[in-house]
């Protein structure tokens, strides 16, 4: 293995604005054997988890990135001028759920999940662009049909939409909550 | 979204929940399937359409189009029990139990419930976390809202400077005159350093009223010739300079 990979590896990932994904790595270490930088990203990730340091390399969206610990968070905002940072309201967050779990999906067969017309919801979620319209439906009067974005992971912390709790996960959740 | 304070008869139960937010009708079912501790694969829809019209009746506020979501709920449930108050000759299948459609959205329902409190749980974890990125803003991204400044809104915030300079620059000696190509060529020196500058604060920053004055023409002269743009975030925010990416 090369002798600073996992040092040649951290000064891509910090300066990069989006997470970078071994892909971008592969492309620009283009003699070095892919397991080697699988490695030694890794290695890399777990110096910085256990060092007591404050900035730490997460896995988001399919890229790593530098992040800062949850602890820092107060002087953070103190710094920027950020009182808190907005929450999605409860609609906003229910109907991004359902899209995220029965996506591609229209408007009507949201609002059918829900019980309620979502077609404000969607709108406020499509001008954060937590969620996309990726074409129609060939459904009478063509609806449009959404998925949720890039963002959306980065926004949740998730890797990829396999990181969302399954079918399994959400039925012992449930059964929790009725017991 | 509906808040209420919703008080189920106070001899049945002995407690009252008060302003109880439901999302729509099957928040609300949900909420009163727990409460009675029904098993959701045999609702009483006797017991829970009294339970759901009793709610209904307590709601105050009224929201039209919420109003709507909610009694098509309550004509569903009473369709449903009428159903099954049809005389039958065999007992009823589960395939053809007239809940069975609502209690397949419910559980849906129920899903997505679920899964909301895991991305609430998620969203709060990342809302403590900062990545390197939140910084930086080399040039304005293109979807950002920019709105881009008319010649109007430059003359006001420069007539406000104006006033504001004329009661300083009486006690300040006339020093070197400077013309208006040089003043031009500092200008485009300082936004190659610097990629933007702010409208008011360069302005302000000009020795003498007149160099200010100088300073004014010259940018409106490179707005007009469309090699820088002058541009504001949002309406009322300070106005920026930049220069253009094609120029």
């Amino acid at each position: 293995m090369m002798e600073n990979l996992r040092e040649i590896i951290e000064a891509l990932i910090f300066i990069s604005v989006e997470p970078l994904t071994t892909a971008k790595m592969k492309e620009v270490l283009t003699d070095v054997p892919e397991p080697d930088i699988e490695q030694a990203v890794r290695e890399l990730v777990t110096r910085y988890e256990s060092s007591n340091g404050a900035i730490r390399i997460i896995q988001t969206a399919g890229g790593y990135v530098f992040s800062t610990r949850p602890v820092y968070d107060p002087y953070v905002r103190r710094l920027l001028q950020i009182e808190r940072k907005k929450k999605l309201s409860v609609q906003a967050l229910e109907t991004l759920s359902a899209v995220a779990y029965h996506q591609p999906v229209t408007q009507a067969e949201i609002s059918a999940i829900r019980g309620v017309d979502s077609t404000y919801s969607l709108h406020t979620l499509l001008e954060n662009k937590l969620i996309k319209i990726v074409g129609r439906k060939e459904a009478p009067g063509r609806p449009l049909v959404y998925r949720t974005t890039e963002k959306f992971l980065t926004y949740f912390g998730l890797n990829s939409i396999e990181d969302l709790p399954s079918e399994e996960e959400l039925k012992k959740l449930m059964e929790e909550e009725n017991t | 979204m509906i808040t209420t304070e919703f008080e189920p008869t106070p001899a049945q139960d002995g407690y009252q929940v008060k302003l109880q937010i439901f999302e729509g009708p099957l928040d609300l079912l949900l909420f009163l399937i727990k409460k009675k501790k029904i098993n959701i694969h045999n609702i009483p829809i006797a017991v829970i359409t009294r339970e759901y019209l009793e709610y209904l009746s307590h709601k105050e506020s009224i929201n039209l189009d919420r109003e709507a979501e909610f009694l098509l709920m309550a004509a569903l449930l009473i369709y449903i029990k009428s159903q099954m108050l049809l005389p039958r000759e065999q007992p009823i299948e589960p395939d053809v139990d007239p809940r069975k459609e609502l209690v397949d959205r419910i559980v849906d329902y129920q899903k997505i419930k679920a899964a909301c409190s895991v991305l609430r749980e998620k969203e709060d974890e990342m809302s403590q976390i900062w990545k390197r990125t939140a910084l930086t803003a080399p040039f304005p991204e293109e979807d950002l809202d920019l709105i881009e400044v008319s010649l109007f809104d430059l003359a006001e915030s420069f007539f406000t400077l104006m006033k504001r300079k004329q009661s300083e620059s009486q006690r300040i000696i006339k020093g070197k005159e400077i013309s208006m190509a040089e003043k031009t060529n500092e200008i485009v020196v300082v936004l190659k350093e610097r990629g933007f500058l702010d409208f008011l604060e360069y302005l302000d920053a000009q020795e003498t009223l007149e160099e200010a004055l100088i300073a004014f023409f010259c940018l409106l002269e490179l707005i007009k010739a469309r090699l820088v743009v002058a541009i504001q975030e949002q309406l009322f925010h300070t106005i920026k300079v930049w220069l253009r990416k094609d120029a």
